[in-house]
């Protein structure tokens, strides 16, 4: 079994993160999929793991390492800002 | 320190009063006692000595919003009209503040390129953001493009 995750990175303050979080939790329940919540502000790990997608991540942000943002390890296709659920079908690589 | 484009900055000193200035060249005029021609270089460490005890911290939300509400005075953009999302973006400065040292932005992440991360201490540059061009709002929907 993979271990590749579909990752949401969020920032506790952020306020786009708080808009989209029904739009996610919608999403999972209509999909059948699970996408992992990691902030990145308070938390070093997850901050490190942004990073790490960095390349990906920025591109998709316009530049900045920014949240919210998502990453697909398993595609390393990456989303960024406020997106619909259509887009996260595409992203989650959903048939 | 380089500053981008805009070379190396220096601290300066007024001679007359002790304002300090962080920049490529002094200020003509000193804007604290009006004196012409009055500054000096200074060393870092002699800066920070002149600082002194802290005054006048931006330390809890509400003096964080009045420093912005007077940033935006005479400008073409204003704070979002959602009153609790500015406040929840202020404590999240704050937060970044206590645990990173400086006013970084709570949308968006360090690189740990001190000079690009510099870029991102709120207020950032926001019109030169993609999201400014788009929705005339920086990354956060802190900062709003004034309606006419």
């Amino acid at each position: 079994m993979s271990e590749d995750r579909l990752i949401w990175f969020t920032g506790r303050e952020c306020e786009h993160c708080k808009e989209l979080r029904p739009i996610v939790a919608e999403f999972m329940d209509e999909y059948g999929v699970e996408i992992e919540e990691l902030e990145v502000w308070h938390d070093e790990r997850n901050a490190n793991l942004l990073r790490k997608y960095g390349e990906d991540i920025a591109e998709a942000c316009g530049g900045d390492l920014a949240v919210p943002s998502f990453y697909n390890e398993a595609t390393g296709s990456a989303l960024c800002g406020k997106v619909t659920k259509e887009l996260l079908k595409l992203w989650a690589d959903i048939e | 320190m380089k500053a981008g484009a805009w070379g190396e900055k220096l601290v300066w000193r007024c001679h007359i009063c002790n304002d300090l200035h962080f920049g490529v060249e002094a200020p003509e005029v000193c804007p604290t006692c009006r004196a012409r021609n009055a500054y000096v270089r200074v060393d870092t460490a002699e800066a920070l000595a002149l600082l002194g005890e802290p005054a006048g911290e931006l330390n809890d939300v509400g003096k964080v919003i009045s420093s912005w509400k007077v940033f935006c005075q005479g400008s073409d953009f204003g704070l979002t009209r959602n009153d609790e999302a500015v406040a929840n973006l202020a404590k999240g400065v704050l937060e970044n503040m206590r645990n990173h040292g400086l006013k970084y932005c709570p949308c968006r992440l360090t690189t740990m390129d001190r000079e690009k991360d510099l870029l991102l201490i709120c207020p950032c540059n926001f019109k030169a953001q993609r999201t400014w061009e788009e929705k005339g709002e920086c990354w956060c929907g802190l900062f709003v493009r004034r309606e006419k």
